[in-house]
């Protein structure tokens, strides 16, 4: 469902992402961690076809981003890990500019609008204006209009940054829901318990490149480590020495 | 088209949102205000252009000549305006907004988000130009008694020339963004204030605007109508809308249609092709522009240890300050500009054909050298209003740090004061050195008016600190457009009343001291007290001026906070 050939992006003399080759199936969960300033954004965003890579391909559901943008972005649910949303309209105003752009048809938005927001528990505030909105609310929102046109990937940079305990739970649950349901979803996160929780698996980035994939077991294995949690793996990947075991 | 449609809507749905927003507070009150003042300023530019005119009309043979050359320095002005204007709305629009990144992410093509983002960067840049012209347009209606056609001609004439230079300048942004390296982005803003510098100065200086006043220039009258009568380049968009709003004012329907179809044509040929390259460069243009910026100068400038002598926070907070106005690259723009505007400012006096004047040329002398003292005053309004006004709103979304750190507000004022205090003064007292040295003063009127100066400049720097602290906006997109807000029109007003008042108290007392010296009468004892009491007037009215805003903006600031 995701495809990313020898991918590279460089900054000037800077290599942010440097030959990254992956692929992710229909109704994976695929986790990428790594450590601050490693490409994760980055990738994302050549994934959400926001950034032209230097050399290499990013295909979704069989499209090339490259060559059908367009095409490649109606598949994909995008939420970054800073979004942006106009603070003057309000809640289903955003909805329905994302619902517009998606192409989703008057009938669909309709019906699904108003469920969306009542399931991220913004159904009060619709008709309020994003300025008035905390950042939690902000985050539901952008996930409101990433789902709002059942899109078959989703890309997702830091989804529980600002949530509180119950909105983590909430989205935890519904990744899960929508992987049972065949949804792809392709997730950063620093979180380590939420990748551990729900990836089928996750991948390591380090310096641009892909260091470790697989499941947990399997990352224990590469890390040489037994029986340790998902933090102490992720730290022994990508140290510059090995990380003492307690 | 229709996805263009929507990319318009976060731009046209808010304005029906006005009434549901909690942070709007007074602003009812200030639209109403900048409404009235905008209105009251149309009216202005009327009833000026109505009355030279008038006067132009009435005068023989060269009267018309003379409207019409009005005419064409009017719009090459216009189109260099609309030039330039577009250039900063296109880049700002179409490489850094802050919702690129979302709009980006949807399925859209780029060149319908190109498309979207021009015309929103269009009616930004132009909508200013075109509403202030329109009051000179009608004047020229009403004056040469056209018809319904010259106005309608004339707003088709005006849109094509804001589409072309929209189209012009956001070609040359597409193409400095590709060439240019993208880490650098910002060093365009620095291209561009030089490329207009260049373009002002030619605008200026081509159009000798001197030699218009000073006929001895000229062999004969003849000579002089037929300067006046010199058509302006073929290929500037503003002379074919020029010929097009001539051939209208003198009945000729067919030749101002000509014109007009000339401009629709061009207007229609450049989109299409800015459209075009867009759909092949724009988006890598964009990508190019989220590298991280790097710094054209990795070496600091200035050491640190210059500052030593200041407590911790205060140090802290200075050194931070400079840093980050000299490493910000669109603030070196400004600097060229402003380079560019004490030039010819200065070069204006150099050129003045005072010894032609019927007047004493000493009189005239210190007499320009009283009013360039208030001129020079309103220069540094402007120049406050662009770098001290907006110091507080810079602070952004970092101004926690200042509210957690043990730092008083008003010391914290009190440092952004004297960071542009110092500067400030320097610039004023060079322009009004260098014009009193070309206008040859005398020593008395070259000591006053560095004086004068001398005391008022912190009284207008504190109003910039002072105001732009009461009336902060650290959520603005370009802090340093903040000055078009409620409490910059209350800076510009508060300015424009002190700068008056020192200038009317001081008129008087000035012209006794100067007259008495130039004809070697004595002063009497009354007109001592008056001198003595007016210039201890501006004394106390200058102190008032800093202390009063600063204390405002501090009181008001502290509220905010609470």
């Amino acid at each position: 469902m995701i495809e990313l050939k020898d991918l590279t992006k460089k900054y000037g003399e800077f290599e942010a992402v440097n030959e990254l080759n992956l692929s992710v199936k229909k109704g994976e969960v695929f986790g990428f961690i790594g450590p601050n300033g490693a490409g994760k954004t980055t990738t994302i965003k050549i994934m959400g076809g926001i950034l032209e890579p230097t050399t290499g391909t990013v295909t979704i559901a069989g499209i090339s981003m490259q060559e059908e943008p367009e095409k490649a972005k109606s598949k994909i649910g995008f939420i970054p890990d800073r979004p942006y949303l106009y603070e003057k309209l309000t809640g289903m105003e955003f909805l329905r500019f994302t619902a517009d752009l998606y192409g989703v048809s008057e009938e669909a938005f309709q019906t699904t609008a108003f469920k969306i927001l009542k399931d991220f528990s913004l159904a009060d505030w619709a008709d309020e204006l994003v300025e008035s909105y905390s950042h939690g609310m902000k985050q539901r929102l952008i996930m409101s209009a990433a789902l709002l046109h059942n899109p078959e990937v989703i890309i997702v940079d830091e989804p529980m940054v600002g949530l509180d305990p119950a909105g983590i739970i909430m989205v935890k649950n519904l990744f899960k829901t929508l992987a049972e349901q065949g949804v792809t979803i392709f997730m950063s996160t620093h979180t380590l318990k939420v990748a551990e929780d729900i990836c089928d698996r996750i991948g390591v980035i380090h310096k641009g490149s892909l260091i470790a994939m697989g499941t947990t077991t399997e990352l224990q294995r590469e890390a040489n480590v037994t029986e340790a949690d998902l933090e102490r793996v992720f730290l022994n990947l990508t140290s510059e020495t090995p990380y003492p075991q307690n | 088209m229709n996805e263009v449609l929507t990319l318009l809507k976060p731009r046209i749905w808010p304005l029906k949102n006005r009434g549901l927003s909690k942070a709007n507070g007074n602003s009812g009150a200030s639209f109403l205000l900048l409404g009235a003042f905008g209105l009251l300023f149309w009216c202005g530019i009327f009833a000026v252009s109505w009355r030279v005119l008038i006067y132009f009309k009435g005068i023989e043979d060269i009267g018309d000549i003379l409207g019409y050359k009005l005419l064409s320095m009017m719009l090459v002005v216009s189109f260099a305006l609309l030039l330039f204007s577009s250039i900063l709305t296109s880049l700002s629009k179409l490489y850094l907004s802050r919702d690129l990144l979302l709009v980006h992410s949807m399925p859209v093509s780029s060149y319908k988000i190109f498309i979207a983002r021009w015309i929103d960067s269009t009616i930004d840049s132009a909508w200013m130009v075109i509403i202030y012209t329109l009051p000179v347009f009608i004047s020229y209606g009403i004056v040469y008694q056209t018809g319904v056609f010259y106005y309608v001609n004339t707003m088709i004439s005006m849109m094509c020339l804001a589409v072309i230079a929209s189209a012009i300048s956001t070609l040359m942004v597409m193409a400095a963004v590709i060439f240019i390296p993208a880490s650098r982005m910002k060093s365009v803003f620095i291209l561009m204030g030089i490329l207009f510098f260049v373009v002002i100065y030619l605008a200026i200086r081509l159009s000798q605007p001197e030699l218009l006043v000073d006929p001895e220039v000229f062999d004969s009258v003849m000579v002089y109508i037929t300067s006046l009568q010199t058509p302006s380049s073929p290929f500037l968009p503003s002379s074919w809308v020029y010929d097009s709003i001539r051939s209208a004012l003198s009945g000729s329907i067919n030749n101002s249609l000509f014109f007009t179809a000339l401009s629709l044509s061009f207007a229609g040929m450049i989109v299409s092709a800015m459209i075009f390259l867009s759909d092949a460069i724009y988006f890598k243009g964009y990508s190019k522009t989220q590298n991280a910026p790097a710094r054209l100068f990795k070496k600091n400038v200035a050491s640190d240890r210059i500052f030593n002598f200041l407590p911790g926070p205060v140090k802290s907070f200075t050194v931070k300050e400079i840093k980050t106005f000299l490493r910000d690259q669109t603030q070196w723009t400004q600097i060229f500009l402003i380079a560019a505007l004490v030039v010819i400012y200065v070069y204006n006096f150099k050129v003045l054909p005072l010894e032609k004047s019927p007047i004493k040329t000493v009189y005239l002398q210190n007499l320009f050298s009283f009013l360039n003292m208030g001129l020079a005053l309103f220069v540094l309004t402007a120049v406050t209003a662009r770098f001290a006004y907006p110091a507080v709103s810079l602070e952004r979304e970092a101004f926690w740090l200042v509210k957690t750190s043990p730092l008083s507000i008003r010391t914290f004022l009190w440092i952004k004061f004297f960071i542009y205090y110092l500067p400030l003064l320097i610039l004023t007292e060079i322009l009004i050195v260098a014009t009193n040295l070309l206008l040859q003063v005398t020593p008395f009127m070259m000591i006053l008016s560095t004086l004068t100066v001398f005391f008022i400049v912190p009284g207008i720097v504190a109003m910039g600190v002072g105001l732009g602290a009461a009336y902060p906006d650290f959520k603005a997109e370009n802090p340093t457009q903040t000055i078009t807000s409620f409490g910059g029109l209350v800076y510009m007003i508060a300015c424009a009343g002190y700068i008056g008042l020192v200038v009317i108290i001081e008129a008087g007392p000035v012209y006794n001291l100067f007259m008495a010296g130039i004809r070697n009468k004595i002063i009497t004892f009354p007109a001592w007290i008056w001198i003595v009491g007016s210039f201890t007037l501006v004394l106390v009215l200058s102190l008032l001026a800093i202390s009063m805003p600063m204390r405002f903006g501090e009181r008001r600031l502290s509220e905010l906070l609470t």
